[in-house]
């Protein structure tokens, strides 16, 4: 494997000269959850045999489970890009060469970090235990990342199993310098379900926006999000993808949820949004006769899309006709409502400058840096 | 006609990599099994460093439900989304009249590997 040359890199800073904020990167355990080793008590290391035997048949048991994952559905060029790892490192663990590699090589100025292990935590049976993770990874991540780079920002990440606890971590967490979101991973309940209130009350309480994201669990595991049918293929799975996004979109639309938390933003990462289009079509018609079955959808439904949910742009859509991808843009308000990710280090990354080059110059500003900016506010400073 | 020296031919033997610069470009050079290919160092899509791809065969054209293996080391993949190019012409293989990668000619000439940048 070529040394992969980050000085070379810069040049597309200059070239370019935006402070992009980049608002989908995953870092990840060097050896899965044995990196928690720190942040959990006696108890929960033996009962997640942390810390134990580093024998082949410990490992094997249990040791070195990372989380809920995508292993039925298998990428045969990998899932990641080949040039973010070296033999000894694996992709996105060592955050100073996440700072070299992405930071410096796209003149990024924020990078919000998504923990890759955890984005599968709602598909964990044991809701304890879930909790346990969640609460272990979050002082991980502000310790091992968000101190290492000024322009690290972290979401932190609750067990939607049990909300309670979830909205305590938030209340424990969410004002810890550099944090500047909820990680919310994809559940069984519809996300417009009271279930996920506590959540949704103590995210609002703190001012964090609630992102959700593919959690890799998607009709794999009894208590991931569900897919309609069970895809066969990993281009099939990869690409239905955004079905639980859809759902859980149209469900927090109809209970009311932006109704009875006026302060809540839902950020859509790495879950499409050209679907959307159809979503608010199909419910502001229908809504204009059946309002009546939800009367606390006050207004017409898409005016709460507009105001309360955003989308990351990665993996942007690549249509023949770039004039067809402008017009989804200004269907959805993209000056509001699309905020940039690379998605980093995984093998569908999208470079700033080159995959939104479709979009008009002012447009890719407003995603790049004002969009980010006025999602985020004062965290990102 | 315009040439550049990549290094020694010991120097690339089999299954090794290198990258050239000339003028503006990089050039990413591979012996694969004896055989020299150079193309143009960025993918046409995104950019990314073709010299960071992986190198192999791919799944051929075939009926539903049939796999059939081919191009064994004529197929360099894109090590970011994955989009796979012809060695030989630097064609991609899902849309090869469109995107293509431009190819070098490339050799051996008094022990050095040298490529011909003039397409």
């Amino acid at each position: 494997m070529t040394d992969v040359d980050t000085k070379a890199a810069t040049s597309s800073t200059r070239r370019h000269g935006l402070a992009v904020i980049d608002c989908d990167v995953h870092q990840y355990f060097v050896d899965g959850i044995q990196d928690l080793f720190p942040y959990v008590s006696e108890s929960w290391r033996r009962r997640l045999g942390i810390g134990q035997s580093l024998a082949w048949g410990g490992n094997f048991a249990n040791t070195r489970i990372s989380l809920p994952k995508d292993e039925l559905y298998i990428n045969s060029g990998g899932g990641w890009r080949l040039d973010s790892m070296t033999d000894s490192m694996p992709p996105a663990t060592d955050p100073s060469f996440v700072s070299r590699h992405l930071l410096d090589e796209y003149g990024i100025e924020r990078a919000i970090l998504l923990g890759g292990h955890v984005l599968g935590l709602g598909a964990m049976p044991n809701a304890e235990m879930a909790g346990v993770i969640a609460g272990a990874y979050n002082d991980w991540m502000l310790e091992r990342w968000l101190q290492e780079d000024p322009r690290f920002r972290g979401s932190i990440v609750v067990a939607p199993q049990l909300p309670d606890r979830a909205a305590a971590e938030i209340d424990r967490v969410g004002d810890r310098p550099g944090v500047v979101q909820v990680l919310l991973p994809l559940a069984t309940p519809a996300m417009g379900e009271p279930h996920y209130y506590p959540i949704y009350a103590a995210a609002e309480r703190h001012g964090l926006p609630i992102v959700v994201h593919p959690s890799g669990t998607e009709s794999i595991y009894p208590l991931g999000p569900k897919m309609a049918q069970a895809p066969t293929y990993y281009v099939e799975w990869h690409t239905a993808l955004t079905q639980p996004h859809q759902s859980n979109v149209l469900s927090m639309l109809c209970h009311g949820v932006f109704e009875r938390f006026p302060n809540l933003v839902l950020v859509v990462a790495e879950g499409g949004f050209a679907w959307a289009v159809d979503l608010i079509w199909r419910l502001d018609k229908n809504w204009s006769g059946l309002r009546d079955e939800v009367p606390w959808v006050k207004r017409v439904p898409s005016d709460y899309l507009f105001d309360h949910v955003r989308f990351t742009t990665q993996p942007f859509p690549e249509p023949a006709d770039p004039a067809h991808l402008r017009a989804i843009c200004e269907i959805l308000q993209a000056d509001r409502t699309l905020v940039f990710s690379s998605d980093y280090p995984h093998w569908d990354f999208d470079d700033p400058y080159r995959a939104l080059a479709a979009l008009p110059e002012d447009t890719r500003r407003r995603i790049c840096v004002d969009n980010p900016r006025e999602l985020y506010g004062d965290r990102l400073a | 006609m315009p040439r550049v020296e990549v290094c020694p031919a010991e120097e690339l033997p089999p299954g090794e990599r290198r990258v050239v610069r000339s003028g503006g470009r990089e050039i990413a050079v591979f012996n694969v099994e004896g055989r020299l290919y150079a193309l143009r160092d960025a993918c046409p899509h995104q950019g990314a460093r073709l010299s960071a791809g992986a190198i192999g065969g791919t799944m051929l054209p075939s009926a539903p439900h049939e796999y059939v293996y081919g191009l064994d080391g004529r197929v360099i993949r894109c090590p970011w989304h994955k989009f796979e190019f012809d060695l030989e012409t630097g064609c991609s293989l899902h849309d090869p009249q469109r995107m293509r990668v431009a190819t070098y000619g490339v050799g051996i000439e008094d022990g050095m590997v040298v490529v011909q940048t003039t397409t």
